[in-house]
């Protein structure tokens, strides 16, 4: 029964899922707005239990799952980002009559990252992995008139399906070198994985994995469309939840399992890093589309969190991990504030093709006066102005980086952000200083309440980092 | 080392399979020699028509499917492969160390959840054959 204690969390968001997906049958489509509410309530009753839960660390089920600073630390992004989702989605599924399926998605997707989180043993990883992975197929997916949407849907599948694939023909040949599946076991047996082949082919095979999930460049060709054709709630929930669980994942399977190949995937991740942070930061300068900027942006931004492979000191995995909690707030926030526009060019014109267009941007501070604020603060965290979020994380990983003697990727990194300034400040320039072209409209409270919540987190981390980073380095202490 | 393995006796293991070898390849043209010899002959229009477990055949084999009929077979295959994993349960049921009850209620939340699916599908019209 302790056991099932710890897993209070989890098992929160799996019986609210389930209660949606059932109590949703039998409801009429306007009063299914209630099951919204009860998913939120769900959302924070796990946030909760899981902040309660911060200094515990346990092993449960024979080893194969544990709770410890690394694994809490991780849920409370994801669940800090799908609480996000799903006050924004109150909105967005407002009259859908497929509400409860949308919401029982999202849930079980947030029930997946969470297994990955707490995952010790490489098969639960990959169940939990593959569970979140179904889930935002089909989220996607979700407007299923919709054919950009479909396409997202389909793009992603396939790319999905085959990192699957080539992340469990890695897990097997790290069983076949190893002889456990067990991550902790693994890591004793390093030297059973270095004398052999098969333990470079494994550092391949899951790097390739992990690298289309986390969205590496060059296994990022599924992301932009996805990012862009998906509904915008989808699109944060992908970029903010979805890509940090490749994080977790990719942080316990290198960094514990296979320290020993070290040598192997510090070069592999240090060349990723480099043309992935570039690679994004070059193309989002040409975007006309928002959300396809921002998926851009996020292929960037992941470059940077991935430098926390390559300097691999505790300093610089506290960079990452903090990256990624400013990341899933900054990210999660921006593409909401997206959703918002969305909805308010649908208002006008129904049949819009591009609704994220940048010319729909154009005096937005007198449109939609809050949504053009927090995402002002939203991309000036993302290229790392002080004080928010982005500013701390950065400044934390790039420094780390200096200390260690990685000067040129520090300096590689310093330019991508400066040049990341561009077109951010491009999104700003159309917002504030491009007069506007429609009348006032009034926000949808769930977006703003949304928006207001993200914006919180942004600055309370720029202007208190000390306990967030307290709380990174204490998850950074469990891998290193 | 040599001596440990004697190679004579690894081609004298594979007499055995020699004469499967031999006999499988003697068994059919012998077994449709005796047939061709002994069997009596029909010569019934019925005996070139296409076996359908006895019935008469009806239209063309290549036809459509309805969709639907996928729905049918994606649902029967998702429950029958969890009832696969009653097998490990009922295995560990009785064994040392499992309080029966536990094990009971954690197999009964399991039955539940598929109870969920099943309503969630006959709810949601899968089950209804729609032309």
């Amino acid at each position: 029964m302790t056991d099932l204690m710890l897993l209070a969390p989890e098992i929160t968001i799996v019986v609210t899922g389930l209660v949606v997906l059932l109590a949703g049958l039998f409801m009429s489509t306007p009063s299914k707005k209630i099951l919204a509410y009860f998913s939120t309530l769900g959302c924070i009753i796990a946030l909760v239990l899981t902040i309660n839960s911060l200094g515990t660390s346990a092993t449960l089920f024979s080893g194969t799952l544990g709770i410890n600073a690394l694994s809490q630390f991780f849920k409370l992004v994801f669940l800090t980002v799908t609480l996000l989702v799903s006050i924004a989605s109150i909105k967005y599924t407002e009259g859908n009559s497929h509400t409860e399926e949308f919401y029982t998605l999202v849930l079980f997707a947030t029930f997946g990252m969470m297994m990955v989180a707490s995952a010790e043993d490489l098969m639960v990883l990959f169940v939990a992995f593959e569970l979140a992975s179904l889930a935002t197929y089909a989220l996607a997916g979700f407007e299923k008139q919709n054919p950009r949407s479909l396409e997202a849907a389909m793009k992603y599948f396939i790319a999905g399906a085959l990192s699957g694939a080539l992340l469990l023909l890695g897990i097997s040949f790290v069983y076949g070198a190893s002889g456990t599946t067990n991550i902790s076991a693994v890591a004793q047996n390093a030297d059973l994985l270095m004398s052999s082949p098969m333990g470079l082919l494994s550092v391949v095979l899951l790097i390739a994995g992990f690298g289309f999930k986390i969205a590496l460049v060059p296994f990022h060709m599924w992301a932009p469309d996805t990012y862009q054709g998906s509904p915008s709630v989808v699109s944060a929930l992908l970029a903010a939840g979805s890509k940090k669980m490749g994080f977790v994942a990719a942080f316990k399977v290198f960094i514990v399992a296979l320290i020993g190949l070290q040598a192997d995937w510090t070069i592999a991740f240090a060349i990723l890093a480099v043309i992935t942070m570039t690679y994004g930061n070059v193309v989002a300068l040409s975007q006309t589309s928002v959300k396809r900027m921002l998926a851009y942006s996020s292929l960037a931004q992941a470059g940077y969190i991935s430098m926390a492979f390559v300097v691999l000191t505790p300093m610089a995995l506290t960079g990452g991990i903090l990256y990624a909690l400013s990341h899933g707030f900054m990210k999660a926030g921006a593409f909401i504030a997206t959703a918002a526009v969305v909805y308010m060019v649908f208002k006008d014109d129904k049949k819009s093709e591009i609704p994220d267009h940048i010319d729909n941007f154009k005096g937005l501070g007198k449109r939609m006066p809050i949504t053009a604020l927090s995402l002002t603060i939203f991309v000036f965290a993302l290229a790392g102005i002080p004080p928010t979020a982005g500013f701390v994380s950065k400044f934390i990983l790039f420094s780390s980086t200096i200390e260690s003697g990685f000067v040129w990727l520090a300096v590689i990194a310093i330019i991508n952000s400066a040049i990341s300034l561009y077109y951010y400040a491009r999104v700003v320039k159309y917002m504030y200083f491009i007069p506007a072209e429609g009348e006032r409209v009034s926000e949808p409270a769930p977006y703003v309440v949304a928006l207001l919540i993200a914006v919180f987190g942004v600055l309370a981390i720029g202007f208190w980092p000390e306990p967030f980073v307290q709380m990174a380095m204490n998850a950074a202490d469990v891998l290193i | 080392m040599s001596g440990i393995i004697d190679s004579s006796s690894i081609i004298n293991s594979y007499i055995p399979v020699a004469v499967f070898l031999v006999v499988s390849l003697l068994m059919p043209p012998v077994t449709m020699l005796l047939v061709k010899l002994l069997s009596p002959r029909s010569k019934a229009a019925g005996k070139h028509s296409t076996y359908e477990c006895g019935s008469e055949p009806l239209g063309d084999a290549r036809i459509q499917f309805n969709v639907e009929y996928y729905l049918y077979a994606i649902a029967f295959v998702l429950f029958d492969i969890e009832v696969l994993f009653l097998y490990p349960w009922a295995v560990v049921y009785k064994g040392a160390g499992v309080d029966t009850m536990v094990a009971v209620v954690e197999m009964l939340i399991f039955i539940f959840v598929l109870l969920f699916g099943y309503v969630f599908l006959w709810k949601k019209g899968a089950l209804k054959w729609l032309n």
